[in-house]
């Protein structure tokens, strides 16, 4: 009895201290961690891949026009899964290894793209031009064109 | 050694045996691949055939399912699943049922594990189990309109209906004498809020009562009625925040056992050696919180000092300290690569020879001895009756293991022992869970070992273009807790008609009533129920109800622990 209580001191005093000073100190996560959500809007076609995957859904997307399509992110629902990166043809949206991302105010965790689409003739629906040539003519490819 | 010729063998005997007794009454046989079997028989037999199987065959009770078959044929359907270990076989019983509401006798007169999984078939689909001993709700709030039922495929998943708050719920009434000590609904030491009425008689328990399912997400529900086969697989990870890889491992072998898809060798080592972690880390914790409640917190620091190396090895693997997201159907979504194989076998070395440590100092601590050896016995023939399941079952004797029995991943090419004592008693279910995790380090080496001598990068199979509909799917896998056992009936629209999930807690938590045997303290109450490791956390409130006097009383958090830990302290102090 006596003997195993000074065993555990001895384990205990090997062990040392193990706590870390965090927040004081920095805590980089692993490589490989899945972390914010970071969405380059300059690749992204629209093609709706990663809004099809989202387990929790929250990629929504709107058409408001046939050349007009809204992405909404709602990441404050987003639960770092990573299969939006998996998909993406593009390598538009990518998971990083920032996590201090907790914040009071939902907003700051929404992202919303709008993008200009090519319009099919036959159903009139948006659809991602083929090629980066079709991309420049599409309505509104250019920040000053009107809509 | 399991071989294909002795599951034929039990089929082909468990099939004749049916059809001797029952004749005409078994319509179909089903035998999709050489260790399943489903036989459709009619509804007024169930009773004496789950007799047959349970009794005269011996297979063990897993889980009950209802299936709302309406839009298909009009119908309900009841499957009762089993399963004969040893010998790699499940089966089930599928009993087609006509009317409305639908009846069924009621299989849990003879089969006390199947109480919960009929009072919830009756909660949530309106099949009702005739001649059931304890008819009361199960799973759905108090105040719930009569006549809805959620898993139906006419209620809507994001339907919210108006509750009726005069209605509580029936608890049992206490044996005549005795006072009630409610525990709950946020439990000591329990994450889930659950809440324990247990009778007690002075110090002594005489009985207990139990309601939960305070914390019903209704999954099933959106599995089968707003996500995708691939968007399910994150869900399944999260029916447990401990051990989550093995909701989704076995819910992805499910779906591609329905749709015949093979996984990649390398895939299925890949997941061995992720489960294989989750139970290093998860027995670690649990070791830690059940000596946290007896009062040892050195030990539940030190393994929580040794748990978290496997923490950060996990983040370095899968992206994730926990909910690794690395299951899809068809195999995983990372590889393990070389250079990552030394790091492995590093933390599991140093993790090997510091638990080893502890355990040794653990085992020559005479207070801690003295609480767990002997309390909550638990005997062999109660786990069969319950169901129970994983260390619980273990710590009795019984060697089922899924990973020996029904072999899965990549288990059938390693070597390991199952870990059993037959202590019955707390003690045995401690010493299990820390023989497990030795196991666990050993199994995990075999993996890297073998990841090396395998070709990177073949993680996913082929898949076809469309999983095909109504095909029955049923796997398990063992989790730290117990088996998890997840059916899957494939349906249209990228997603299951049915999913049907049964974590090992759900048989554990009912075998809990029977350790409570006479001669139990309230003391004894946190550590017994701790002792099936039904995923713990800490208490808000304890409440005593002293039927006599009606008088109240509070217990808080503190006090619980106190009672707890007095008992420890006075047994040091007689040493
Ligand atoms: S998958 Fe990629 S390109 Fe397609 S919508 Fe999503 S982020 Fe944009
Ligand atoms: S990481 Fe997962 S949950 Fe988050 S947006 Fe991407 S797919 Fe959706």
């Amino acid at each position: 009895m006596v003997d195993s209580k000074v065993k555990q001191l001895l384990l205990a005093l090997r062990a040392g201290r193990v706590t870390f000073a965090y927040p004081f100190e920095p805590r980089p996560s692993e490589p490989g961690f899945r972390g914010r959500v970071v969405v380059d809007t300059d690749k992204c076609t629209g093609c709706g891949g990663c809004a099809d995957v989202c387990p929790t859904r929250c990629i929504r997307i709107i058409d408001v026009s046939p050349t007009h399509r809204i992405i909404r992110r709602y990441l404050d629902r987003c639960i770092h899964c990573g299969r939006c990166e998996d998909v993406c043809r593009y390598g538009a949206v990518r998971l990083d290894l920032e996590y201090e991302i907790s914040t009071t105010n939902k907003s700051d965790l929404f992202i919303e793209q709008h993008l200009f689409m090519g319009s099919c003739s036959r159903c009139g629906r948006c659809y991602v031009p083929p090629t980066p040539l079709d991309r420049l003519m599409v309505v509104g490819f250019r920040k000053d064109e009107e809509v | 050694m399991i071989t294909i010729e002795r599951s034929t063998e039990q089929i082909n005997q468990t099939v004749a045996a049916l059809r001797e007794r029952f004749g005409e009454k078994v319509r179909a046989v089903e035998q999709p691949t050489p260790h399943r079997l489903y036989v459709t028989i009619d509804p007024d037999v169930v009773v004496q055939a789950a007799d047959t199987l349970f009794n005269s065959l011996g297979a063990r009770y897993l889980i009950s399912a209802g299936v709302d078959k309406r839009p298909l044929n009009g119908g309900f359907e009841v499957l009762h699943f089993f399963a004969f270990d040893q010998v790699n076989v499940r089966c089930a019983l599928v009993i087609p049922l006509k009317g409305d509401p639908p009846r069924i006798p009621s299989i849990t007169p003879i089969i006390p594990g199947a109480g919960w999984a009929e009072r919830e078939f009756q909660d949530l689909l309106g099949i009702i189990p005739e001649g059931h001993p304890d008819p009361r709700p199960l799973v759905l709030p108090d105040g719930f309109p009569e006549g809805l039922y959620p898993l139906r495929k006419d209620y809507p998943y994001d339907y919210k209906p108006p509750l009726d708050p005069n209605k509580t719920f029936p608890f049992k009434e206490p044996p005549e004498g005795t006072t009630v000590v409610t525990v709950g609904p946020f439990f000591p030491v329990l994450e889930e809020p659950s809440q324990w009425r247990v009778f007690v008689d002075g110090e002594v328990v005489v009985g207990c009562d139990y309601r939960g399912f305070y914390n019903h997400r209704a999954v099933e529900k959106l599995g089968d009625s707003a996500l995708t086969y691939n968007q399910i697989t994150a869900l399944a990870e999260r029916i447990c925040g401990i051990c989550g890889c093995v909701h989704s491992t076995s819910y992805c072998q499910a779906v591609e056992e329905a749709a015949g898809i093979e996984v990649p060798l390398r895939a299925r080592v890949i997941r061995t050696l992720i489960l294989e972690l989750e139970r290093v880390h998860s027995h670690l914790l649990w070791l830690g919180l059940a000596c946290h409640i007896l009062g040892f917190d050195y030990v539940f620091m030190q393994s929580w000092r040794i748990r978290e190396p496997v923490m950060w090895l996990a983040e370095y693997l899968t992206g994730n300290r926990k909910h690794f997201a690395i299951n899809l159907v068809g195999g995983v979504r990372r590889d393990i690569t070389k250079d990552q194989h030394p790091r492995i076998l590093e933390v599991m070395d140093k993790v090997e020879r510091e638990t080893k440590e502890l355990a040794e100092t653990l085992l020559n601590d005479m207070p801690l001895l003295v609480r767990l050896k002997g309390t909550g016995i638990f005997t062999p023939e109660e786990v069969r009756l319950t169901g129970a399941v994983g260390p619980t079952a273990r710590g009795s004797g019984v060697p089922i293991d899924v990973r020996k029995d029904h072999p899965y991943a990549a288990y059938d090419l390693m070597e390991f022992d199952v870990v059993t004592y037959d202590g019955c008693d707390n003690l045995a279910r401690t010493l299990v869970r820390v023989g497990e995790i030795f196991e666990a380090i050993k199994i995990i080496r075999q993996c890297v070992k073998l990841l090396k001598e395998l070709p990177e990068g073949e993680l996913m199979a082929e898949l076809p273009d469309e999983i095909p509909p109504y095909r029955h799917g049923m796997h398990a896998v063992e989790a730290p807790r117990g088996e998890v056992f997840h059916y899957v009936l494939t349906g249209e629209n990228n997603r299951p008609y049915r999913w049907r999930v049964r974590a090992p807690s759900y048989q554990n938590i009912q075998a809990v009533p029977v350790m409570f045997k006479p001669g139990t303290t309230i003391a004894d109450v946190p550590i017994t129920l701790g002792s099936v490791d039904p995923c713990f956390s800490c208490t808000e409130r304890m409440e005593i109800v002293d039927v006599k006097s009606n008088e109240t009383k509070v217990l808080t958090e503190q006090e619980l622990y106190q009672l707890s830990r007095q008992k420890t302290k006075e047994l040091r102090g007689q040493k």
